[in-house]
C-alpha cells in the first residue's frame, strides 16, 4: 500500500502512536544514535549513520537470562527473566540495518528458537528510510545484495520527496502504523509514484564504493585458508572490537554469571556480545588456543562473512554499512580485503 | 522512627602494624563503631587500587587503607610506594566526582589501639551524611 | 623541515643493507583524512610511505606484536624493526625501554618532529565540514589544509584543526632517535593541561555526572586498550578468562580466578575497567590520545589519563618517557613525597 504523508503531518503520525515505544536517530553530541524520542517535533530524519546499528534494540549488549538465589534450606531457586513484551517502533532504519536483522532472525531462528531474542523482536516494528545520499561515505550496498531502498526486512520503507514522504507499507505490522493515524495519510498518485522511481535510481548512482565480482568470492576463499595472504592483512589490526560490535549482522555472544553474593550463592547469568576479535574468544580451558594470532582472527571475521554463512545461509553476513571501514582505526578497510583476495595469485 | 544510615567501610589494614593496632583497639576493649569490615593485608603497598575500586563497587560507603608509619614498615618501604600510589587514587576519585571523604589513609602503629577508635569513629561521622554510596555500587 | 624524499633514500638504504627485518611507516588508506600503519619489507616499496599531518597513528603499538612473534619463533630474526616515531611516540618508547619490555637494539628509531605542528584531529575538521565527505586532501605548505568535497573546496589553517594534545605538546619532536628529521625546538605551551580546566572546575556532583554520562557510553570493544603502546599485559583485569593459563594449570587454580569487573556493559563495570586502566597509565601514559582517537563513541578518554599525567607532576614532579633510566612513577617514591592527606 503506498501512501504520501507531508513532512509537516509527520510528527501528528508519531503522537498517535503512544503505545508503542519510539526509537530514532538522534544526534548525542557528535554521533548519530537511536534513542527513546520523547518528543515527536524533534525527530531529524537527515541523520547520517548512527555508530550503533538498530541491532541494539533487537538484540542488546546485556540481557538478563535467569536470576539465582539460594534458599534459606540451602536450595537452588531459579528465575527465568524473558524480556518485559513492550511494542517498539524504530523510525529511521536504514535497509542495510534492515536486512542485518533479517540475517540474524535467520540465526536466531533456528530450532530451539531463541526466546529472548524474539520476545523482543516480535514487537519491533521497522520504519525504513530510503538512503538519499547515502549516509557515509564507505557504503556499499549494492555490491552484497542490498540497494539504498531495498525493502528487505522492513515493514515500512519511507522515501524523502522533498517536503514529503512516500510511505510503502509492507506488512501488517506496517498497515497497522499507518491505521493508527489514517487520516494523516493521501494516497500515492502515478506521478508520485513516477517521481519516487526516479528518486529511487538517482539514489543508486550515488552509491561510490563497491565489491567487483563478489560472487566469485566465496569459493575465492575456500582455498585461502592457510594462505600467508592474512599475515599480511592483518599486519595493522590492533584487535580491537570496533569492527564486530558495530557491525550491524554480527551476532556473537557470551553467557556468563555475575553473582552479586557468594554467600549465600546469589546472582544472575547474563549474555552479552562477545567478537571473534578478542583473544579470549576461542580460549580453550587446556591453554590451547585455536585462534592464537590477530591473522587467524581477521581470516575469521572475513570467512564467517563470506564463506561460512554463505555456504550455510546461501546469503552474504554482511549489509555493506559501511560501518567498519568508517571506524576502523587503523583504516583496514573489508572492500580492499575482498578485492585484493578476488584478484589473489 | 526512620533507621539512621550506618556507613559500612572496608578497611585494608596492613598486618604489621595497623591491623595489630585494631587488635590491641579490641583486646583493650576499647569501644568503637562497628561499621568496619577489616581486611588484613601483608603491607599496605600490597594494595592494589583495583581492590579500592572493586570496594566500592561492591557497595562500601567508604574505603580505609591503613599501613605502619613512615620508616617502620616490615618491608621497609612498602608504605613510601603505597603513599604515592594512593594519592593519585584519591586524587583520580575526586576527578571522577566520587565524594573524597569516602576514601581515607592513615598510619596506625601496632600501639595505637586509640588512634585506630578515633580514626574509625570520625570516619563514621564523615559517611553518615553522605548517605549510602551509589554512583560506583553495582546494581543488585 | 622533515623532507620525505630523504626519509625514502634512508628507508631504502637500511632494507638494501639489511639493517632492519621491516620499517613500520605510515601509507594512504582510503579514508583521505588518515593514514593507515604500513609495513615496509622490500626497499621497491618504499614509495608507499608518507608524512603529513594524517600520520595519527602510534606505530610503538606493533613493537609489541613484533615482541610476542619473537618470543614464539625458533630461530627469531634479531635484527631491529625500523619505526617511524613522532615525539609522543618516542616517549613511548622510551617508557617500554625503562620497563625493560623492549631493548634498545630491538628498534631502529627513524624520528620525525611535528614541528610547529602535530597531527590533525578528524573530529574537527568533520564540525567545518558540516557534514559534507572530503574527496581530496592537499597540505599547503604546512599551512593550511585543502579540502575539495563534492560541491566545493576549502582551505583551513591547519592550527585550527590540531589535536587537543598538540596544542598542549611540550615536545614535539623524537627524545629518542637514530635518525632524525626536522628542528628540535621546544615549545612551551602557555597552559599544558588547559584541557582539564573545564572539568576541575565543576562542582564534584556536576564531576559525577559528566562521567558517568560519558562512561555510560562505552561498549567495552576495548579500542582503547587495543591500540595503547602501554598496555601489554598478558592479561588484562577484565579479560573474562584467564590467559596466562598453562596446560599445568588446574581446574583449582581457574576457579579461583577472581572476576574483579563483568562483561556487562554497566555504568560501575564500565567505571571499574576506565579507573584501572587510568591508574595502570599512571606516570606511563605518554600522551598520544589514540585511546580518545579510537574511540566509536566519542568518550574522552584523554582526560582522564591527562589528570594523572597533572597530578604526577604537580606532586612528584614526574614526566613519563623522558628518560628510559629513571625509575618508574608507583616503583619509586622520595621523602619528601606529600602526606597530608594521611592521618
Amino acid at each position: 500500500m503506498e501512501k504520501i504523508l507531508t513532512k509537516k503531518s509527520f510528527p501528528a503520525w508519531v503522537k498517535n502512536l503512544q503505545s508503542y515505544t519510539v526509537y530514532a536517530p538522534e544526534k548525542q553530541e557528535n554521533l548519530w544514535s537511536y534513542e527513546v524520542i520523547q518528543n515527536p517535533d524533534k525527530i531529524n530524519l537527515e541523520y547520517l549513520n548512527t555508530v550503533l546499528a538498530p541491532k541494539k534494540i533487537t538484540y542488546p549488549q546485556r540481557e538478563i537470562f535467569l536470576q539465582f538465589n539460594t534458599s534459606k534450606e540451602g536450595k537452588p531457586q531459579i528465575k527465568e527473566v524473558l524480556p518485559e513484551e513492550q511494542p517498539a517502533v524504530i523510525f529511521g532504519v536504514r535497509p542495510c540495518d534492515a536486512k542485518a536483522i533479517t540475517l540474524t532472525d535467520k540465526v536466531f531462528g533456528e530450532e530451539p528458537k531463541d526466546p529472548y531474542y524474539w520476545s523482543r523482536r516480535n514487537q519491533t516494528i521497522l520504519v525504513g528510510l530510503t538512503c538519499n545520499p547515502p549516509p557515509s561515505p564507505n557504503c556499499f550496498c549494492l555490491s552484497v545484495g542490498g540497494s539504498p531502498h531495498s525493502k528487505e526486512g522492513l515493514d515500512i520503507l519511507m522515501t524523502d520527496m522533498g517536503d514529503k514522504y512516500h510511505i510503502d507499507s509492507l506488512t501488517k505490522k506496517g498497515e497497522k502504523l499507518i491505521k493508527a493515524a489514517e487520516n494523516l495519510f493521501k494516497p500515492a498518485s502515478p506521478k508520485d509514484k513516477k517521481e519516487l522511481e526516479k528518486i529511487q535510481r538517482e539514489s543508486e548512482k550515488k552509491i561510490k564504493r563497491e565489491i567487483k565480482d563478489i560472487k566469485n568470492i566465496p569459493d575465492k576463499l575456500k582455498d585461502m585458508f592457510e594462505s600467508p595472504f592474512w599475515d599480511e592483512e592483518a599486519m595493522s589490526c590492533i584487535r580491537c572490537g570496533i569492527c564486530t560490535y558495530l557491525c550491524p549482522t554480527c551476532y556473537c555472544f557470551d553467557i556468563t554469571d555475575e553473582l552479586t553474593s557468594t554467600l549465600p550463592l546469589k546472582g544472575k547469568r547474563v549474555r552479552t556480545w562477545d567478537t571473534c576479535q578478542f583473544p579470549d574468544f576461542t580460549m580453550h580451558s587446556s591453554g590451547h588456543n585455536p585462534r592464537p594470532d590477530k591473522a587467524s582472527r581477521l581470516r575469521q571475521r572475513i570467512l564467517h562473512k563470506f564463506q561460512y554463512h554463505v555456504e550455510n545461509y546461501q546469503d552474504y553476513l554482511c549489509t555493506g554499512c559501511g560501518r567498519c571501514i568508517s571506524l576502523c582505526p587503523m583504516g583496514i578497510d573489508i572492500i580492499e580485503i575482498l578485492n585484493k583476495v578476488r584478484d589473489y595469485e | 522512627m526512620a533507621e539512621e544510615f550506618e556507613p559500612k567501610i572496608i578497611a585494608f589494614l596492613c598486618k604489621w602494624c595497623s591491623s595489630a593496632g585494631s587488635d590491641l583497639a579490641g583486646v583493650s576493649r576499647m569501644k568503637y563503631p562497628p561499621n568496619v569490615v577489616p581486611i588484613t593485608v601483608m603491607c599496605s603497598g600490597s594494595v592494589s587500587p583495583l581492590y579500592i575500586f572493586n570496594a566500592f563497587q561492591k557497595g562500601a560507603d567508604g574505603v580505609l587503607v591503613s599501613g605502619c608509619h613512615p620508616g617502620d614498615c616490615h618491608y621497609i618501604k612498602g608504605n613510601f610506594y603505597a603513599r604515592r600510589r594512593i594519592a593519585l587514587v584519591k586524587e583520580l576519585i575526586e576527578y571522577i566526582g566520587l565524594e573524597p571523604q569516602r576514601f581515607k589513609m592513615s598510619w596506625v602503629s601496632a600501639a595505637e589501639g586509640k588512634k585506630y577508635t578515633k580514626i574509625i569513629q570520625d570516619f563514621v561521622q564523615e559517611l553518615k551524611p553522605l548517605g549510602p554510596q551509589k554512583k560506583l555500587r553495582r546494581e543488585k | 623541515m622533515v623532507n620525505l624524499e630523504e626519509i625514502k633514500k634512508e628507508a631504502k638504504n637500511i632494507l638494501e643493507e639489511g639493517k632492519v627485518k621491516y620499517i613500520i611507516g605510515y601509507a594512504k588508506s582510503s579514508n583521505a583524512l588518515m593514514a593507515a600503519p604500513t609495513f615496509v619489507k622490500k626497499p621497491e616499496d618504499i614509495d608507499k610511505l608518507i608524512w603529513d599531518p594524517t600520520c595519527f597513528q602510534n606505530l610503538v603499538k606493533f613493537l609489541l606484536d613484533e615482541k610476542r612473534k619473537k618470543a614464539r619463533e625458533k630461530e627469531p630474526d634479531i635484527r631491529p624493526v625500523g619505526i617511524f616515531v613522532k615525539g609522543c611516540d618516542s616517549r613511548a618508547i622510551n617508557v617500554l625501554l625503562q620497563e625493560k619490555f623492549i631493548t634498545r637494539e630491538d628498534v631502529y628509531i627513524i624520528g620525525l618532529s611535528c614541528e610547529d605542528l602535530g597531527v590533525l584531529d578528524e573530529k574537527k575538521i568533520f564540525k567545518k565540514l558540516k557534514g559534507e565527505e572530503p574527496e581530496k586532501i592537499e597540505f599547503d605548505q604546512r599551512k593550511n589544509i585543502v579540502i575539495s568535497t563534492k560541491e566545493k573546496t576549502i582551505k583551513i589553517p591547519l592550527k585550527e584543526i590540531l589535536a587537543e594534545r598538540c596544542l598542549e605538546c611540550t615536545s614535539s619532536f623524537p627524545v629518542i632517535s637514530d635518525v632524525f628529521w626536522g628542528d628540535r625546538n621546544n615549545r612551551s605551551p602557555k597552559e599544558p593541561f588547559k584541557s582539564l580546566e573545564q572539568i576541575e572546575s565543576l562542582s564534584q556532583e556536576k564531576k559525577w555526572d559528566f562521567w558517568q554520562q560519558q562512561l555510560s557510553k562505552c561498549i567495552r570493544c576495548y579500542a582503547c586498550r587495543s591500540v595503547c603502546p602501554m598496555c601489554y599485559c598478558d592479561e588484562c583485569v577484565v579479560d573474562s578468562i584467564n590467559l596466562a593459563i598453562t596446560a599445568d594449570t588446574t581446574a583449582e587454580e581457574k576457579s579461583q580466578k577472581i572476576k574483579w569487573i563483568e562483561k556487562s556493559p554497566e555504568s560501575s563495570e564500565n567505571f571499574g575497567y576506565h579507573l584501572v586502566r587510568a591508574m595502570h597509565l599512571a606516570g606511563r601514559c605518554i600522551d598520544c590520545s589514540e585511546c580518545e582517537r579510537v574511540c566509536p563513541v566519542d568518550i574522552p578518554l584523554r582526560l582522564l589519563n591527562k589528570k594523572l599525567e597533572k597530578v604526577a607532576k604537580e606532586l612528584f614532579d614526574y614526566k613519563a618517557g623522558l628518560d628510559p633510566e629513571q625509575p618508574s612513577l608507583v616503583s619509586s617514591f622520595k621523602d619528601e613525597d606529600p602526606e597530608d592527606f594521611i592521618r
